[in-house]
């Protein structure tokens, strides 16, 4: 290959990735593939549509990532090639946008002008230092830069504002970097994770989200109580975790945790995500004895021992479910005859119901027989609920540089789209009758924004120069 | 008491879209006074309501800003394109964009008033809700859409004035203000959404970063935020760089101004996080 054919190839490539039409290309392309991303159900989502879909069509579109688009290699490459392009864009635009922000002004033109309208173009009496002093008090309420050049036929005057209009647009291609840069910062070196915590325990593990695997915490978090308040039309009013974090052994940060109120500690956030109710420590349990008219109703507590009525012998919840094969809410329980093999089964609230459904259910299976310890026959009252909180746990160095890039885009645009550097030429020259005003100049953008600027400017001097110098 | 006062604005607005309608037919100066005059009671009258409405959720103990729910938001959206609409005519002194912007203020209260999922009630906030981003969030973006509906009435108007005859055509089409003109507006206008929907998404995910612990989480109206700002970037890029200008800008302002409709309505048929913004 020879240094020419090397140099036009990288040529077709540079102009490839400086063309507008391909950041027209990809920002539609990104566009659609979003919309794809909110049809097809995403992540935990996909799942439900998956088992109505044939196995080959499910893994078919899973191996083109449909199912977590937004983090696919394909919807990545798209975001990269737009970055890519935007950085060339704006490195092959750039030279000439800092020649012009730093071009210094050319004074001896007679460009600007010719073909003046008449409005801008007018004779006036007096002397010409009195005119300049005038005119330059007009033009510094507006314009910090004054230059002025005198010659023999009189004096030109050049102002200037909003040179940094021209570089507007790269600080917002800038921006954008550094919104993208502080994602990937936030998704390498940061985490997202959940955790749900029982009121009155502990936890110093976290489960991550996107790997579902655990992440040990350098510190305990403890949620001493959970509490939520609902308005009078049933809506929630609030949801409200106290939280303690430990280290060494010591609170070392206590508070309420609230929606809208993350909670910092050591780096890592803390945010009021969801809760909800489990089985807590206590139960009712009533016992009756084959023969006896009344039953016993005794308050237990879980993993402890009580003895049965009647010295029958003793008995224990080891586990309680709220809601166990979907019948209601169920212990298991262990009863210790005083001599012989311990008996275990599951003890129902609702036993009259799973009768009604299923005839003969306790009677076949004695696992599940409340009277499967004899002559005793047990039921369950009640659980006692818990609550537990749900916490959305996660750590994001890149944030501060997302919302760096959040400030400087709203410059950039406002630079962009409001400032535009506006020059203005003013002509003060001698003619036989007088002096002769001109009044001229240009900006970058927005034409009709500074013909009015100069019809002001203009009609101002004239007012003035009436007004100061009379015939 | 302030949603019977709103309900009655609807029939405001429409009698204005009536009477900027007939002042294009019929060409007569008069009409367009008259509607001016209707539409800026309707935006008085409508600023009352809100107010009243702000004031008698204090009243109730459930004090918010009246911007937490479809029924408000839709209200304020009304609100937001009227006001536009008055800025642009007082600003260009042609009423022709009126019988274009009406008819969305009108279709929007209409839709609050008298749809039978709309609930008119004032709501409690539920807890997402509480956070001074709320205002600042829901401000910029509508004004953002209402910004982006009159670029979308000005790209109709547009598209209607290519259809000019150079032998002359109807009132209509005559009082509609010079192509170049609405084409200028046009992108204008856009980029005064622009500017907003940036500034709505960056509310947004701020506020999200502190509610949800995650400033992006691709929810479906972030992510339609998302699409409309891309097609919007587009279209600026377009402008700007390649010079495009006329009917191929009009068509994607009309694209752009069916996106943000997408993300408004659309979204609350697709599961996701912002759930209390659809009744």
């Amino acid at each position: 290959m020879t240094p020419s054919e090397t140099g036009k190839k990288s040529n077709v490539l540079w102009n490839l990735f400086t063309s507008v039409k391909l950041t027209l290309g990809l920002l539609i392309a990104l566009a659609i593939t979003a919309i794809l991303g909110t049809v097809i159900p995403q992540q935990e989502g996909a799942m439900e549509l998956a088992e109505r879909l044939s196995p080959g069509l499910v893994s078919l579109l899973s191996s083109l990532q449909l199912f977590d688009m937004y983090h696919s290699i394909w919807f990545r490459l798209i975001i990269g090639t737009l970055a890519l392009n935007l950085i060339i864009c704006s490195l092959d635009r750039f030279p000439a946008a800092l020649k012009r922000f730093q071009a210094t002004p050319k004074l001896d033109r007679s460009k600007p002008f010719d073909d003046l309208p008449s409005h801008r173009n007018f004779s006036a009496a007096g002397k010409i230092d009195e005119v300049l002093t005038l005119t330059v008090g007009i033009l510094k309420a507006k314009y910090k830069r004054i230059h002025q050049k005198e010659s023999e036929e009189g004096i030109v005057l050049y102002a200037e504002k909003g040179r940094l209009s021209h570089l507007g647009v790269y600080l917002v291609h800038l921006s954008v970097l550094i919104i993208l840069i502080g994602s990937i910062v936030g998704s390498l070196f940061g985490f997202e994770a959940y955790v749900n915590i029982p009121e009155g325990e502990s936890i110093n593990k976290v489960r991550l989200r996107k790997s579902q695997v655990d992440r040990s915490l350098p510190f305990d978090v403890r949620c001493d109580r959970f509490l939520v308040e609902f308005y009078d039309n049933g809506a929630p009013k609030e949801y409200r975790s106290d939280l303690a974090f430990t280290a060494d052994g010591k609170d070392a940060l206590q508070g309420p945790l609230r929606v809208n109120h993350p909670i910092t500690f050591e780096g890592i956030t803390f945010y009021q995500a969801s809760y909800g109710s489990m089985p807590g420590n206590r139960a009712q349990i009533s016992i009756r004895r084959e023969g006896d008219p009344a039953n016993a109703t005794l308050e237990v507590e879980i993993e402890r021992p009580y003895d049965l009525p009647g010295r029958g012998g003793q008995f224990m919840i080891f586990e309680a479910r709220a809601d166990f094969m979907k019948m209601g809410p169920a212990v298991q329980m262990a009863v210790r005859p005083p001599e012989g093999e311990e008996v275990r089964f599951w003890v129902f609230k609702n036993n009259d119901l799973i009768k009604e459904r299923f005839p003969g259910f306790f009677e076949r299976f004695p696992k599940f027989n409340p009277g499967a310890y004899k002559p005793y026959l047990f039921s369950l009252e009640s659980i006692e609920a818990r609550y537990y909180t749900g916490l959305q746990v996660s750590r994001d160095p890149g944030v501060l540089l997302v919302w760096t890039g959040f400030f400087l885009i709203m410059i950039g645009l406002f630079m962009t789209f409001f400032t535009s550097h506006r020059s203005v030429w003013i002509q003060i020259a001698k003619t036989k009758r007088g002096l002769d005003v001109r009044v001229a100049g240009r900006a970058n953008k927005n034409p009709v924004g500074i013909e009015r600027e100069l019809d002001r400017i203009a009609s101002k001097i004239k007012r003035k120069v009436k007004k100061e110098t009379p015939v | 008491m302030n949603s019977i006062i709103l309900s009655y604005i609807t029939f405001v607005y429409f009698a204005s879209f009536m009477l900027y309608l007939l002042m294009m037919v019929m060409g007569k100066e008069f009409f367009g006074r008259l509607a001016t005059f209707v539409t800026l009671v309707g935006l008085l009258g409508q600023s009352l309501a809100i107010v009243l409405r702000w004031v008698e959720s204090y009243d109730l103990g459930i004090g918010h800003a009246p911007l937490s729910n479809l029924y408000e938001s839709l209200i304020f959206f009304a609100w937001t394109i009227v006001f536009f609409y008055l800025l642009v005519e007082w600003r260009t002194k042609n009423r022709s964009l009126g019988a274009f912007a009406t008819p969305i203020a009108f279709l929007a209260m209409a839709y609050a008033s008298y749809s039978p999922t709309i609930s008119s009630q004032i709501q409690p906030l539920v807890p997402a809700l509480k956070s001074n981003w709320l205002i600042a969030h829901v401000l910029t973006c509508f004004f953002g859409y209402a910004a982006f509906g009159l670029a979308f009435g000005l790209s109709l108007m547009y598209l209607l004035k290519r259809r000019e005859k150079p032998e002359g055509s109807n009132v209509f089409i005559r009082i509609i203000p010079e192509s170049s003109i609405l084409d200028d507006m046009n992108y204008q206008m856009v980029v005064i959404g622009f500017l907003m929907l940036t500034l709505g998404i960056i509310t947004g995910s701020v506020w999200a970063h502190s509610a949800w612990g995650s400033y992006w989480s691709w929810d479906p109206k972030e992510t339609w935020s998302l699409i409309t700002w891309l097609v919007y970037a587009a279209l600026l890029h377009s402008r700007m760089v390649r010079g495009w200008k006329g009917n191929k800008l009009a068509l994607l302002s009309i694209i752009g101004f069916s996106c943000v409709l997408f993300t408004y309505f659309g979204v609350n048929y697709l599961a996701g996080l912002h759930s209390y913004a659809k009744s």
